[in-house]
């Protein structure tokens, strides 16, 4: 058995997080160097425990790896290397020193992430305005409030917790700190985002003449195969922007092109398609009324307390629409409640025959498939 | 499934794990030569070293179907670009818009192929790993196999389960800890089967060893309790790089006892059994009553003392010292109460009272404590965005699928483009 080399002494590493600020838990490179070894034994006749590899793996962990070992509280202690780092102190640092891409990005820190589920669940604030405020994609908000709460719950129920790890890894990873009083909210991410359409993939020759003036609305009808807007329809649109008003209110009116299979909706501008539509509109609010800061303010409340209760409106109606098509039942001293479902007959959901595997119940003639060899009965889904 | 994962040194692949020798591949890691080398060996050659790093654990043909040629990126739009125009002005001239003077927003390339292995990051396996709460891909596979994992609440069973956006996992946050913990060594493994082995006969001597302290007595354990206490407080939280970890961990334990001494006497007798929750309540009250009793009769002592805390603030040893003399000066007048503590002093004995109930030491637990984390843990230690994280309680949200962007690519690879770009074109149904 290869020997393997322990430091004899060990950092402050045993408290690493009630010393951080105090101290640098550096460690202390242990003064057993794997060559003194070798020159101790050159009388032997046993075999050298250690190849040339592993003697050239401990030289480098005792020396340049050495750094690596222990982290310093409140920095990044990557391969890529402190020194490089410190040139462009601005960029997040690189884990990979061969990958140049790949970024380590900071992540909410425990203040910011409590500020979140404040704002959010106790001053009742929307998700999209805390988005705004702090930089936050919305998913991320509602998965903070999530996990918010379940923490809060488990404290209440004194479950075990992994706290000096959660110290250590905060400590290893750059954060986003919440802002204090008076400061700017540094932002955590770009919120938004958009998402490069599959059908943008496309290079497609359109020649336009220059007299028309090309506008990404007509670009979005371009890529999906739409016609060209009619000429009254396309003057009144000033800017892409003002088809945002419609869509939110009714999502369905978004206008269809082709047949069958091929039948898709026709691609709407980056100004409907960023998941923050209304600060394109305060921006022009900000452009037209350069001087009446409460009038923007204002319009800007407006148009998202409008948005909201459309959006609300909408989830709302969904689920009555769900819950109308299940029946309850709770027999009595049951256990169980029961939801049944009554099964549509369609073409879409049994086949043009009514006998498509995918069909609800048993069929004579219809065998159940989850028996054969190679089916994969892997779940797809959890319902939460 | 037999593990081929394996770290060596002689073919130096880079396995998602945090083992020093995975840390040694990675950082001798150097981009394969394409000199005199085909096409076709080029892209073997990528396939070979990406595919030792990402799913090494999926089999050739399972990851064939996984592997989608579709690339999902974002461009981060700026709304006030956005507003300033309609688009006209970059279908305007030859169709590549006005030549604009300087190029203002020239985004940087957007490197897709660095996502070749996107769909892998999908896996319950390797999202766990990601987070952080596994030491390598392999052992949050073992995790999720032997039942530690939930997935929206309820326990899955298969590390393969893709992962669908929204979705939270939660690991059992002693794995967690044990993973990612420092190991323990032959003397607490010692202490653990001692520790074991008195576990029998461990109640009746604690039920006898109960203090019964008459009235007299009470007063002058006080104060050489509360001294001790201090002492052991203020070398717990010192900075000395010297001392060895047993001796570190003596002085923890005989913290403990000492706060155990003093709880005894509170007035409430339920405490000591009760959680350490408790105990640190009650203990952080009586000493903030004492403190505030105190206050007003401090004037006398307080010139002095200020002149010790001034000169503290260099160097915590000298602090340390000028402290306990202070402390014994007063135990031996007797006049004044040895429950008398500067804010200094008390925060010192609040931080170690925290550390202790957080990070307690506890023999029965799989990794050395108190915690600390694994030797060579941060060099690995990073969190892509399309996960958020709660290390407090283990769980973690599957925000939405990783993307790309202008200048970089979410999906974690200590891999270049030199080698992605190969490996890319290796998967594609119609192969370069």
């Amino acid at each position: 058995m290869a020997q393997r080399i322990q430091s004899r002494r060990v950092s402050n590493a045993l408290l690493p997080y009630l010393t951080s600020s105090q101290s640098s838990s550096t460690s202390s490179i242990s003064s057993t160097c794997p060559s003194s070894q070798l020159f101790s034994r050159q009388f032997s006749a046993t075999a050298a425990p250690q190849t040339k590899l592993r003697r050239q793996m401990f030289q480098w962990l005792s020396t340049e790896g050495a750094t690596l070992k222990h982290h310093i509280p409140g920095e990044t202690n990557y391969l890529s290397g402190r020194a490089e780092r410190d040139g462009d102190s601005n960029e997040a640092p690189r884990p990979f020193p061969g990958n140049r891409n790949f970024l380590s990005e900071t992540v909410l820190s425990e203040e910011l992430r409590n500020e979140v589920y404040v704002r959010v669940v106790e001053k009742k604030k929307s998700l999209r305005a805390v988005s705004v405020e702090l930089g936050i994609d919305m998913k991320r908000i509602a998965a903070v409030v999530r996990l918010v709460e379940m923490e809060r719950r488990q404290r209440a129920q004194g479950k075990p917790l992994a706290l000096p790890y959660a110290r250590a890894v905060h400590e290893m990873i750059p954060t986003t700190p919440l802002a204090q009083e008076g400061e700017r909210q540094p932002f955590h991410e770009p919120i938004n985002d958009l998402p490069a359409h599959p059908s943008t993939g496309a290079q497609i020759f359109y020649p336009v003449p220059e007299s028309r003036s090309f506008t990404r609305v007509d670009a979005g009808r371009v890529f999906s195969g739409a016609p060209t807007l009619e000429k009254a329809v396309a003057d009144k649109i000033s800017h892409p922007s003002d088809l945002v008003d419609d869509i939110i209110e009714n999502p369905n009116s978004i206008e269809w092109v082709g047949k069958g299979k091929n039948a898709r909706q026709v691609l709407q501008p980056a100004d409907v398609r960023i998941p923050h539509p209304q600060l394109v509109k305060l921006e022009l609010d900000r452009k037209a009324f350069p001087n009446e800061r409460r009038t923007v303010a204002q319009r800007h409340a407006e148009r998202l307390e409008k948005q909201e209760a459309a959006e609300k409106q909408r989830r709302e109606l969904a689920q009555a629409r769900r819950e109308k098509s299940i029946q309850h039942v709770e027999p009595e001293r049951s256990r169980f409640e029961y939801r049944i479902q009554d099964a549509k007959f369609t073409k879409e959901t049994v086949g043009v025959d009514g006998r498509a595997p995918w069909a609800p119940g048993r069929r004579y003639g219809i065998p159940a498939e989850d028996r054969k060899r190679g089916m994969v009965k892997i779940p797809t889904r959890v319902e939460a | 499934m037999r593990n081929r994962a394996s770290t060596s040194l002689s073919k130096g692949k880079i396995r998602q794990s945090w083992s020093k020798y995975n840390l040694y591949n990675l950082q001798r890691f150097r981009t394969p030569a394409t000199a005199n080398r085909t096409f076709f060996q080029q892209k073997w050659t990528a396939k070979a070293t990406s595919r030792a790093y990402h799913g090494e654990q999926v089999r050739e043909g399972q990851w064939k179907r996984m592997f989608s040629k579709r690339i999902r990126s974002v461009i981060p739009m700026n709304t006030t670009d956005l507003a300033a125009d309609d688009g006209s002005k970059e279908s305007a001239g030859r169709g590549s818009g006005l030549s604009e003077s300087g190029g203002r927003n020239r985004s940087r390339p957007i490197p897709y192929t660095q996502m070749a292995f996107a769909p892998l990051e999908r896996r319950l396996d390797v999202a766990i790993f990601r987070s952080l709460f596994a030491s390598s891909t392999r052992q949050a596979r073992q995790f999720v196999i032997h039942g530690a994992v939930t997935v929206n609440g309820q326990k899955m069973r298969h590390p393969s389960y893709l992962l669908n956006p929204g979705d939270l996992f939660q690991v059992d946050p002693d794995r967690v800890m044990y993973a990612t913990g420092a190991p323990k060594t032959a003397f607490e493994r010692r202490e653990t089967r001692q520790l074991k082995q008195k576990s029998d006969d461990a109640e009746g001597e604690e039920a006898e060893a109960k203090p019964e302290a008459t009235e007299k007595d009470v007063k002058e354990n006080a104060r050489d309790s509360l001294r001790a206490l201090m002492s052991q407080a203020k070398t717990i939280m010192s900075t000395d790089k010297d001392v060895l970890p047993a001796k570190r961990k003596q002085e923890l334990r005989g913290f403990q006892k000492a706060v155990r001494r003093v709880l005894s006497r509170s007035d409430t007798s339920t405490v000591l059994t009760d959680s350490l929750e408790a105990q640190f309540s009650e203990l952080t009250l009586l000493l903030k009553a004492k403190r505030t009793e105190k206050k007003p009769a401090k004037e006398s002592k307080k010139e002095a003392k200020e002149e010790t805390t001034a000169t503290a603030t260099k160097s915590e040893e000298t602090a340390s010292g000028a402290l306990s003399e202070a402390f014994q000066a007063a135990a031996e007048g007797g006049a004044v109460d040895t429950s008398e503590l500067t804010d200094e002093e008390f925060d010192i004995l609040k931080r170690a009272l925290t550390q202790m109930r957080d990070n307690p030491i506890d023999h029965s637990k799989p990794y050395a404590t108190p915690w600390r984390p694994r030797d060579y843990m941060s060099a690995f230690a990073f969190i892509p965005r399309y996960l958020e994280v709660n290390q407090n309680i283990c769980a973690a949200v599957y925000l939405r699928h990783p993307v790309a962007r202008p200048g970089s690519a979410e999906v974690p690879t200590p891999f270049g483009e030199s080698i992605s770009t190969p490996a890319y074109g290796w998967y594609l149904k119609r192969r370069w």
